[in-house]
Parts: structure tokens; sequence; C-alpha cells
């Protein structure tokens, strides 16, 4: 959607400093009714109780008046996938009507005593959770790993017995980046990188937002791109953040959200301002950053932020030649099967990869094609809604049967964790196998 | 001793008004109506319940008339009220005494009035220019008229009345002077739409005729040679995708044009113009005047300058002064009624005409003219409309749980709740599955079906009760449902010629919105109705054998498929 034809229309975030209080009808000028959005929601295709996008959105706005404050409980039951968004053809604000509408659901609809209500205050706030596991790594994989604790916590908190807790790097990214000498060293590098390339250009530089699972879990993600940015010549600032606020978004707590966007948008604002770009390896992350924040709150500097927020894949794609980098390389990797993420589909990631490495000796990868895994974040964590979860991921899990590749790679973190619990392959990330082909070889 | 017998002409608020009335107090009433209820003027208002803050100034009989009614309303039809609360708003262009002079109208005519500054106005209603100065908030409202209208007509229907509609007047029956009945011509159309056989001529004889056709008072009237100089005035109104604002807004300044926006059930209503017409079923509609009263509107609402609108329509007022008053501008001519004696006045007995007024007024209308009535037929029992509430508004008790015993999702289930009133849990234990039919509106099956049992195939009938085809894509995608809910009642070419017919309407209005988003809608709808159903062409020329598709498809194992 462009910014422009956004803000021509309407811009109620200026209007209204309480997200919850949002008056989105205007935003259903748009709709034509085509149903675009109904025929990709992962949710509607296996759940017929499900009305589907185009009624949580627009119609429902629609029907709305001052002082109804009832929203369908149906929303709830919404991925936040944001597929409808990126299939509408008119500019339909599906993504941020849902959000809206959800949080007024949350808000004044949901019991706030309830368990469920509890646990997915914790899923929300994931990054509290990851900071306390990650003090003591091994003892947490091991609580978590534990059969009794699963059982407890399915019968206590309503998490899925199937699924196993991710588990905890023995060391943070963040720990491994300040023992590495933090952004100081980092600057070094990519000067000596840019000296090798023959490239004076001090504007190469990028702040990283690494989110919650590329530094508490996937820390093998984040050092790769590093290495890969600062061997193109990029100095890396990695500044103090909250999490992103996805899972905040996906369960309805809007006001937790503002919380870590101001945050957020502080830092990286200020980042911004000195000439910094901003990349984050999950495509969730650089989703919110990009596209939610600006439709869900109203902050100074925002729109900075989100016109400077790239996903780390698209930015090397934008800005360096990458096909050229390839050249002559030659990779032996295990043949690979791509899924992309929903999310990633909004940054326009999809299919970068497959098209990069189509030529490169050595690499035999194959697309899943146009599917959503079913985890969506914190929607597959909860136990009520495993089976629809999985009953989502029923289409990928098959691509990837069919395909011949062993090791998958995507994006996301959480497609990640969908992926190996449904199929036991092992994942890995773009930015790993453009490590492998650019730095190691 | 048989009742003493009255027919009343008009199926507007004010005939089945005074249907009601007389048929509450014993008498035998003939209601006849050329179209469907609401056909005329009614059918056409703004959907405004005014406070009477509007004529607070120069027509203060009239501003105390609307306040009465505002309060009898909302108690008597509060299902088909809804209280939004209104304000007359300031612009920096506009008079400071004016301002006063409103206020203190508003005090002597009984209006509760409240100043609110800028910030107040502004908090309430965002989408409001920022330049406005300040408000005074008076108890407008919106209202519906379809179904204040067809309330009063299952209440004149409940006590023995005979409501005809799609029965034109051709002639009033004179005897020795006197008016004794009234000569109609059935039209056509299946269903309950047909009264005695279609086409055909019906003499209809009783005691009382009251001529209460609005616009056409004056054609009723030269049938028997009488003079009933109404002016009809046009007056356009434009109509929004969605609600912009939540409370009536009028532009304080002079009783003018363009100077009112009413938040109609999903819509905004913009309005209006006045200007006096020739003919009233013949007049120019031109978009020069939608055109005017968008650009004036987003003075006061800038968001409106650009937002979609669906379709505009035209009201011709029925207004009326008696002969002499010489007032040079429609608007300015009193909106007070006349109940016109034309035995006093032309020494043809038989015959009373009521003219003027207000849709608001309707009731009072009524009541005074059926109070003469009943003085020249000897009936002396009191009027009652304004205490019994009309059927759907008898029990104000909210039904919560309603929503969850028929499954109906919450901003479906208020909405229902909203326009069924207390006919809620009847209406939807009706029908089971209930799907939704109309999107736009959330509209269900159980009030489709409710609906076509009154109006039979008449679907713009359908529609003004349920509102189903009143939305976003003005029935684009769900006006071939509402015909397919017709069967098996009604047949293959029934269910055709009501789809065309409501197709039709819908198309109608929209013409007076094709740029923007409307008219890639309509491009949308034609392609779909085109592609999907062939109707660009003439299906009804294919037989289609439609029931061999009601088993499935065949499969090859020679079983039935369960589709996949």
């Amino acid at each position: 959607m462009s910014k422009q034809a956004e803000s021509e229309t309407f811009d109620p975030v200026d209007l209204f400093p309480d997200a919850t209080e949002m008056d989105l009808r205007p935003g259903v000028d748009k709709c034509d009714k085509n149903g675009n959005c109904e025929t990709v929601c992962p949710v509607a295709e296996v759940n017929e109780d499900f009305p589907g996008p185009k009624f949580q959105g627009p119609e429902q706005w629609r029907l709305t008046r001052k002082g109804d404050i009832e929203f369908d409980e149906s929303v709830d039951k919404c991925l936040n996938c944001m597929r409808c968004d990126t299939a509408c053809t008119n500019d339909v604000p599906l993504g941020q009507m849902h959000n809206v509408a959800r949080a007024n659901y949350v808000k004044n609809q949901k019991s706030h005593a309830s368990r469920e209500y509890l646990r997915n205050k914790m899923l929300a706030n994931y990054g509290t959770l990851g900071k306390l596991g990650s003090m003591m790594p091994r003892i947490s994989n091991t609580v978590f790993g534990l059969g009794a604790t699963r059982w407890l916590n399915e019968k206590l908190l309503g998490f899925p017995s199937e699924r196993s807790f991710p588990d905890f790097a023995t060391q943070t990214f963040r720990g491994w980046w300040s023992d590495r000498g933090g952004d100081a060293t980092s600057t070094e590098r990519a000067r000596e990188a840019r000296e090798a390339r023959g490239e004076t250009g001090e504007d190469k530089k990028v702040a990283f937002f690494h989110g919650c699972y590329a530094n508490y879990h996937q820390t093998e993600v984040a050092k790769s791109m590093v290495r890969l940015y600062e061997s193109l010549g990029y100095e890396i600032a990695v500044p103090e953040q909250s999490c992103c606020g996805t899972p905040m978004f996906a369960n309805g707590m809007l006001e937790d959200a503002r919380g870590v966007a101001e945050g957020n948008v502080d830092t990286f604002g200020s980042l911004v301002e000195d000439g910094y770009d901003l990349i984050a390896t999950c495509t969730s992350c650089s989703m919110a950053l990009r596209k939610e924040y600006p439709e869900l709150f109203d902050i100074d500097g925002i729109e900075d932020v989100a016109s400077h927020m790239f996903d780390a894949v698209e930015y090397l794609r934008v800005n360096e030649d990458l096909e050229a980098e390839l050249a002559g390389a030659d990779v032996d990797f295990p043949a690979m099967t791509y899924h992309a993420p929903c999310h990633g589909e909004v940054m326009g990631v999809e299919g970068i990869v497959t098209e990069l490495f189509a030529d490169v000796d050595g690499v035999e990868l194959e697309d899943t094609g146009d599917v959503c895994c079913g985890l969506a974040g914190t929607y597959g964590w909860k136990a009520e809604k495993y089976d629809d979860s999985m009953e989502i991921g029923a289409e990928m899990f098959e691509a990837f049967e069919e395909a011949p590749g062993e090791v998958a790679l995507t994006e996301c973190p959480m497609c990640s964790a969908q992926i190996e619990h449904g199929t036991g392959y092992e994942v890995k990330h773009p930015m790993e196998l453009l490590e492998t082909a650019l730095v190691e070889s | 001793m048989s009742k003493p017998s009255t027919i009343v002409i008009g199926g507007g608020a004010t005939g089945v008004g005074i249907a009601r009335d007389l048929a509450m107090r014993g008498v035998d009433v003939t209601l006849v109506e050329q179209g469907n209820l609401t056909h005329g003027t009614s059918g056409r208002m703004h959907g405004m319940l005014h406070s009477g803050g509007r004529y607070a100034v120069t027509d203060q009989h009239s501003a105390e008339d609307c306040m009465t009614e505002n309060r009898i309303l909302r108690d008597i039809a509060s299902h088909c009220v809804e209280m939004t609360g209104g304000l007359f708003v300031q612009m920096p262009e506009d008079d400071d005494e004016y301002f006063q002079q409103k206020l203190e109208g508003c005090r002597e005519c009984d209006i509760p009035v409240e100043v609110l500054s800028a910030e107040e106005v502004l908090e309430m209603e965002p989408y409001l220019s920022e330049d406005l100065e300040r408000a005074i908030q008076v108890p407008d409202g919106a209202i519906d008229p379809f179904r204040l209208c067809v309330a009063n007509a299952v209440s004149a229907e409940n006590h023995g009345a005979r409501i005809e509609t799609h029965s034109e007047v051709t002639d009033l029956l004179v005897e020795d002077g006197e008016v004794v009945g009234v000569e109609v011509e059935h039209k056509s159309g299946a269903g309950s739409r047909v009264h005695g056989n279609e086409g055909e001529t019906e003499a209809i004889y009783a005691d009382h005729v009251v001529n209460a056709a609005g616009a056409w008072a004056g054609e009723i009237g030269a049938m028997a040679d009488l003079d009933v100089e109404v002016i009809p005035a046009k007056g356009v109104m434009t109509i929004m995708n969605v609600r912009q604002v939540d409370m009536v807004i009028n532009r304080c300044k002079p009783r003018g044009n363009a100077d009112i926006i009413v938040p109609h059930e999903t819509t905004a209503i913009l309005g209006t113009t006045d200007e006096e017409v020739e003919d009233p079923e013949d007049f120019p509609e031109e978009k020069a005047e939608v055109d005017f009263l968008i650009e004036e509107m987003s003075k006061m609402a800038p968001i409106l300058e650009d937002a979609r609108t669906l379709r505009s329509y035209w009201g011709v007022r029925p207004l009326y002064e008696p002969p002499g008053t010489g007032t040079e501008e429609t608007e300015q001519i009193t909106r007070n009624y006349f109940v016109l004696d034309h035995d006093e006045r032309d020494d043809t007995p038989g015959l009373t005409t009521v003219v003027g007024g207000k849709f608001v007024t309707y009731r009072k209308m009524a009541e005074d003219c059926a109070d003469h009535v009943c003085g020249r037929l000897g009936v002396d029992t009191e009027c009652r409309t304004a205490d019994e509430p009309l059927p759907g508004s008898e029990d104000g008790a909210i039904l919560s749980d309603a929503m969850d015993r028929y499954g109906l999702r919450s901003p479906l289930a208020r909405r229902n709740k909203q326009r069924l009133g207390s006919r809620y849990d009847d209406v939807l234990s009706g029908a089971d599955p209930n799907p939704v039919v109309c999107d736009c509106e959330g509209v269900t099956r159980a009030e489709i079906r409710d609906a076509i049992e009154s109006a039979g195939t008449d679907l713009n009938s359908v529609r003004q009760q349920t509102r189903a085809s009143m939305g976003t894509c003005q029935g684009g995608n769900c006006s071939h449902r509402l015909a397919a809910e017709l069967h098996p009642e009604y047949d293959e070419e029934a269910a055709r010629a009501a789809l065309e017919e409501l197709y039709q309407e819908r198309w109608k209005g929209q013409r007076h919105a094709l740029w923007g988003e409307q008219l890639d809608q309509a491009t949308l709808n034609h392609a779909l109705h085109a592609s999907t159903m062939n109707r660009d062409r003439d299906p009804t020329d294919v037989s289609v054998d439609f029931e061999s598709f009601d088993a499935g498809r065949a499969v090859a194992d020679g079983g039935e498929s369960d589709g996949d």
C-alpha cells in the first residue's frame, strides 16, 4: 500500500491517542466485496465457523456505531498472518482493522481472570519469558523438555503438550556480541572489509533489530547475518531493544504493544537520524516496525523508522549486486526446500532466495509455494488451536514431503518451529546459506 | 349495525397513521396505495427524527409539534428510532446572533439544549472540521420510515383494516355531489401483490374518503373537480457508504440548503435542497445538485469530500399553504399541516384532505384528521395511537441471550435486534440454518423469509423492511440470493422477474454515484452478474433443468460425491 495514498484518504491515528478507540469505518470505503481476502485466509479454509477477513474487517467495522463496544469473538481466532491484507486489490486496511477489533474485543469482552488470558499474556510478552529462560539456559531446557512439565503446561496453562519448547541457546546473541567487542569491533571489521573490496562509503551502516528469537534461541542466524554484512562492508549497531510487539498484536494486547513500540521507535529513530538503515532477520519483526507501528500508533518519528526498516535478505537484494557476488560461488549444500513466511510476503522477500540461487552450482532449492505454516507466532502454541494449526500446515508439510530437499529454509523462526515439529527437518535461515556461499567459500 | 367505513388514499406515513388510528377506534378501514408502502415522499425522506431545532427560530408551531412527537415516537416506535442526538454547529462564517436566536428559540419550544465547545464537539465527532466554533446539542435522532410505516400498517391490519398496495386510484366516485368511494386499478405482480385479479378495476364504497396522497393530493382532488393546491418541492439526498458521524449534524445558520448530515443505520445521509417542481413524478435529477451537496457539507465535515457515496435520491415535499399566503421561497413555506374539510370548503361532502406537515408529525396529523373524520361519522372513541406501542416496540427488553441461542455474531445480533425489536425472537426462530444472506447489512435468512411472507415477490419491499441490498455493494452480491429465497413458493420465472426488478431499482440510485469506488463497484457487479449468471444476455429463453443439480454431482462409481 502506498503510504501516500493512505494518508490522503484518512489517518485516524492522528485523532485517537488511545489505539483501541480508533474509528476505522472510513477505511471501509475501499472495499468492493470482491472476496480476494476470503480466498487466501488459512483459518477460513480449515474452520468453517470462522467468518473470514471480509466480515471481520470492513463488514464488522461498517456495522459499528459509536458506543458499540462489541466485536465478534471470532476475531480472536485470526492468525494475524496478513495474507488478506496482501491479497486485497483495493488497499483496504484489513490488518489494521483486525488488530484494532481484536484489541477492542480483548479489552472489553474477554475475561481477564481466565487461564487463557494469563497464558496469552505470557505468550504476548515472550520477551520477558525468554529473558528469564535464557538466564539459566541449560536448566530451562531440561525443565521445559520434561514430559511432566509439558503435561503440566497443558493442564495448567493450555500449552499443547505435543509441542516441545524451543531450546535456549547457551549464550544469548547479545552476550556473544558484547564478548566480541560490541559495535566498535563491527565498525572495525566492516572498515577492513571495505578496504579489501576497494570501497570507501561510510554510509554502510545498519542497526540490527534482533527480536527475541535470534537473541535467545536461533543465535546462529544473527551471527551469520553479522559475518555476512560485515564481509560486505556494513557496520552494525546492536542497540538495547524490546520485543517488536508482534505477539502482542496477535493477542489483542495493543497497550502492551504500544509500550514496546515507543521504546523501539525512540531507540531506532535516533539511529535513523544518525544515518543508519534498520534490518531484522525475522520477517515478523521487520513487518511490525514497517507496517503495524505506523498503522496503529501515533508516535513521534514512527514514519522515519518504518520507512528505513528492511528485512535482512531484502536489504541486500536492494543494495548489493548479489548475483555478481554469487557468480562463481561453489557451495556444497544438501538439497533444500524453501518456505516463504506469510509476513515475508508482506515484506516482499518471497522468491528472493530461490531466484538468487537458481544458477548457483551445488545448490538445489525448491519452493513450497504459497502456503501458510499454521503456527502463526503464538497461535499454534495454544492447546485449543493446535489441531487447526496442524491442519493449516498440512499443505506445507505435504510440499516438504514431495520436494527433494532434506533441509528446510525459511526467514521466520516460528515457521521454522512448525517445520521442525511437522517434518523433523533441520531448518536454516537464508542468512546462513548466504554466509556459507559468500563468506566461507 | 355495520361499522362506519372509511377509505384512506395513500400509503405513506400519514395514510398508514390515519388507517391505524381509525381502525383502533373501530372504523372499518381500507387503505389504497399506488405502489408499495412509502412509495412516495415517506420513502424518500431524510431519515431524520427532528427535535424541532431546525424550525425553532422561524416556524415555532412546527418546532413544538416536532418535539412533542419526537418524545412520543421514541416511546411507541423504539425499534424504528435511533436516538443519536444532534448538533447545530457554528462555523467561523456563521452569525453569533443567529446562534443565540437558535438557542432561545429552542428553549421557547421546550427543546432541551446544551452548548458545547469546539473541543467537546471534536471529541464526540472527530471527523468534523477543526475550524468549527461551537455547537448546540439537541435531541435529534434517526428514524426508519419503512419500518415505521410497515409497523403502522401491521397494527391497522391487526385492528381489521384492509391494506391494498399496488392499487392506483383512477377515479373518485361521486354521487349527488358527494364522494362515496374510489375506483382502483390493481397492478400486476406475483404473490401477495395481487389483489383481486391483475389489471382489474375495483370500485370500493365507503362512508368517508380521506385523501392523504401527499404530493399527489392535488390530482386526487381534481378527480372530483376540487382544487387542492399542493406545491411539490424537490430535495436531493446523498447516501454515504459509512457513518462518518454518529450524531445528526446541522449547520447553525438560517434554514437553507445542504446543511444536515443524518447518521442512518450503517450510512450517513447528506441533505438537502428545496426547489419547486412542476410534476411530482417527473422532474430533473441533476448531478450538479449532488455535487453542490457534497461541496457544502465538506465545509462542516472535510472527510466527506473524498468519501464514497452509494447513491442519491430525490424526494418531493407536498408543501401546502392556505390560498393567498404567497410565500416566495419554498424553504420558507410553513411545515404545518392542514386538514381540509371539502364539505365546508367546496360543498363536496364525503371527502377530507390532509396536506403539508412533516414525517415526524405524521401521528399528530393522523390524529387530527381521524378526529375530524370520526366527527363526521359520529364515532366518539378517543385516539390511542400515542399510548399504544407499534408492533415491534411493545417490549423494550433486550434479549441478550438470543444471540447465543441463534448463533449470531455479535454485530449481526445487535443489528437484528435493532431492526426487529420485540419481534426478534419470533422471526429468528423461523429459519434454521440461518445464514447471512446480505453481508453488507448483516441480514439473515430468517429476516428475509419473514419479510417475504408479507411482501411476496416484491423484493423492494423486502429490502425496505430488512435493509438487505442497501449496503456497500448495493445488491451486487445478494440480490440473487434474495430472489432465491422466493423459491419454492414462487417459480423460477417469478424469482427472475423479482431479481431484475430489485437489481434495476438499485441501479437507478447508483447512477448518481458513478465515480471513484462506487463506479468500480458497479462495474464489478455488472461483470459478476454477466459472467456468472449470464444476465447480460437473456437467460429466460433457456430452460435449465435445475432439479437435476439438486442431488449433487454423479461420480464414476455411481455413488454421490460429497463435494470436496
